[in-house]
């Protein structure tokens, strides 16, 4: 028995690129660079990890705008069998609610028996999206996962979480959601023969609402949650002070125990 | 309106998830239950306490003490130890039947993990890593976040639908001294548990609580980082000469080094100590998000440039491994005389 694994992977801006626009002093996310979400990276390395351990294919699925398909072809490149676009003008203002569900089709139609997915995005870090999926689908799952152990004689994949002030061993049935703890499962080098196949051959798969049969359950009408202001923030002032030797730091320390 | 819009004037009353493992309660469920307290005194309504375990009596009394009105309680073996579905289950299956208007929940690892597996079904608006909470006069929640990296303050709505639930982000607030003349006053109601063992999907086979220590309330930090290495001796003794709880970035929990308990930042616990000194930390806006509400910042790195100096008042550049040990025989040669009068 092999396993189908899906793993979600989404475009981001490069956090480390975005700039200041000079005009408004404000960040310019909008010119920063698309990459794949950091963490899902992680995720990937985890799908591939377990496909070693049960043989199977790794199928990244992103949900997103037609340009996505650049994180999918990384994807490919690290090692993904195949992938999915899911993409459609339908999707625009989709909240986690929708988002997952829309993941959650996906997940069914593609009948994967894994999930993999990343512990946050960098742009909206909710984190809700991988139990949504789960949620969605009346499934398991198994987030802040920090190793994976799967074991198809039991139908099952267990995996080591991540608990606050220690771990647990946790099993779930399949078809269960993974996600991956950031920092666990350093992502391995894409090949440079599997590059090149991404960015010149490979032709992901596209879905859009109809093909999953949501057309009527996505966007911002049936998103609950909606972003009313938003404030910036100013900076916590701090002194900035340089000192040369650590006896410039006594007083400073003096004057915060008195 | 969409369809699945509900009749937001059935819905009453906030919720507050007291998160207990083994009878140990999670120190954000007290702060929840006092924040929460001011929304109710702005709404006029009850301030309900929701456990879920085994064996919760004494966690159901302390949540009185400490300002909830009721306590709804789901005792039973199948809660414990924690795993997703059987609570997610449970807690749907309440929120369904009793109609809260606004759920708080912490957002811990075990918090994040089930939320949606109510909010989902519920079909309910679910914010998280909430950092500020108000609620205006139509009882619509204001649940402000850090967006784009910590540089604007998103305020996220749910106006159509209830319940209006968020995962908060632990440290932000304080929590209330508990009052155990409240307890006599309040009601412990004892839920139907609606779920059963033979319908779990997850079975836990092993679990190990460690470090469960809470350096929110620390007056003094001494945060180690990647710089460290593995070694936290030199960071220990600055912790023991400063009298300073430990504390790491996510690089050096991730490394093992120090247990998650300790972790500030995005994903870990937010601090706000008189004194916080950063050892060998970089400054990554998801590790200052959760210190910067510090009073005086010290930075030690060898990196002229690193991000961390431009969030310290004072900065040593320097090779932690010389200067912790320098600072620490500075401060334990000259005992610093408490300031009287
Ligand atoms: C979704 C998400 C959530 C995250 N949440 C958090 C969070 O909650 N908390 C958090 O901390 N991070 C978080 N991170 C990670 C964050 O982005 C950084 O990667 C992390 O904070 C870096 O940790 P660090 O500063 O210890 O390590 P590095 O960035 O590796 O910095 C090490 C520093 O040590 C200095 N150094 C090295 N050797 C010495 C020496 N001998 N003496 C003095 N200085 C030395 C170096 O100059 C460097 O500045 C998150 C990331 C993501 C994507
Ligand atoms: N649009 C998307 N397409 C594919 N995967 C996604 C998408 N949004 C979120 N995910 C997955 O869910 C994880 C958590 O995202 P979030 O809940 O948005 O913080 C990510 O790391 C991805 O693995």
């Amino acid at each position: 028995m092999t396993w189908t694994i899906a793993v979600g992977v989404k475009q981001v801006p490069d956090a480390d690129e975005v700039g200041i626009d000079p005009d408004t002093g404000r960040l310019d996310r909008a010119s920063a660079p698309a990459v794949m979400n950091g963490p899902d990276r992680h995720a990937l390395e985890a799908a591939l990890t377990i496909r070693d351990q049960v043989g199977g294919e790794v199928i990244a699925m992103t949900m997103g705008p037609p340009n996505a398909t650049s994180v999918l072809e990384e994807a490919v490149a690290m090692g993904s069998d195949d992938a999915v676009l899911i993409s459609d003008r339908a999707f625009a203002g989709s909240d986690t609610w929708p988002t997952s569900l829309t993941l959650a089709r996906a997940a069914e139609a593609l009948e994967a028996d894994v999930v993999v997915c990343g512990e946050e995005t960098t742009d909206s870090s909710t984190g809700q999206v991988p139990p949504g999926i789960a949620a969605h689908n009346g499934w398991a799952q198994l987030t802040y996962a920090e190793a994976v152990d799967a074991r198809p004689e039991e139908g099952r994949l267990a995996a080591r979480r991540d608990v606050e002030g220690g771990y647990e061993l946790v099993a779930a049935e399949l078809p269960v959601v993974v996600a991956v703890a950031f920092g666990e499962f350093d992502p391995r080098p894409a090949p440079l023969h599997r590059k090149i196949y991404g960015e010149n051959d490979f032709e992901p798969t596209v879905w859009d609402a109809e093909a999953l049969g949501i057309e009527d359950e996505v966007g911002l009408d049936v998103s609950p949650t909606s972003v009313g202001r938003m404030e910036t923030v100013d900076p916590v002032e701090r002194k900035g002070e340089v000192v040369d030797e650590v006896d410039g730091l006594l007083e400073p320390i003096a004057e915060v125990r008195a | 309106m969409s369809d699945d819009a509900v009749d937001v004037g059935e819905y009453e009353d906030v919720w507050v998830f007291v998160e207990e493992h083994g009878g140990e309660v999670m120190p954000v469920s007290w702060e929840l239950l006092a924040e929460a307290a001011k929304l109710t005194e702005t709404t006029g309504d009850d301030l309900v306490a929701l456990a879920i375990g085994e064996g919760l009596e004494t966690v159901a009394d302390e949540a009185l003490a400490r300002g909830a009105d009721r306590v709804l309680v789901a005792d039973d073996p199948v809660f414990e130890p924690y795993r997703a579905d059987p609570y997610g289950e449970q807690f749907r299956a309440m929120v369904e039947e009793r109609k809260p208007s606004i759920v708080l929940i912490g957002g811990t690892h075990t918090g994040r993990d089930f939320a949606g597996r109510v909010a989902v079904p519920a079909h309910a608006g679910l914010t998280a890593d909430v950092t500020e909470l108000d609620v205006d006069d139509e009882g619509i929640l204001q649940a402000r976040r850090p967006a784009f990296g910590g540089d604007v303050l998103a305020t996220i709505l749910c106006e159509e639908h209830r319940p209006q639930m968020a995962t908060i982000r632990p440290g932000v607030f304080e929590a209330a001294a508990p009052d155990p003349e409240r307890v006599a006053d309040g009601d412990v109601v004892s839920v139907d548990v609606v779920v059963d063992e033979a319908d779990a999907i997850s079975e836990v086979l092993e679990r190990e609580v460690g470090d469960t220590a809470d350096i929110t309330e620390a007056e003094r930090i001494v945060a180690v980082g990647r710089g460290v290495e593995g070694d936290l001796e030199p960071a220990r003794r600055l912790a023991e000469a400063l009298d300073a709880e430990l504390a790491a970035s996510r690089a050096a929990v991730d490394e093992g080094w120090v247990d998650g308990a300790r972790q500030v930042g995005q994903t870990g616990k937010t601090v706000r100590p008189d004194l916080y000194v950063a050892v060998g930390i970089s400054g990554a806006i998801q590790h200052v998000e959760g210190m910067n509400k510090s009073g005086t910042v010290v930075a030690i790195n060898d990196d002229p440039n690193a991000p961390i100096f431009e969030h310290a008042d004072y900065g040593i550049v320097g090779d932690l491994f010389e200067v912790c040990p320098a600072l620490a025989d500075r401060l334990e040669g000259e005992p610093i005389q408490e300031v009287t009068g």
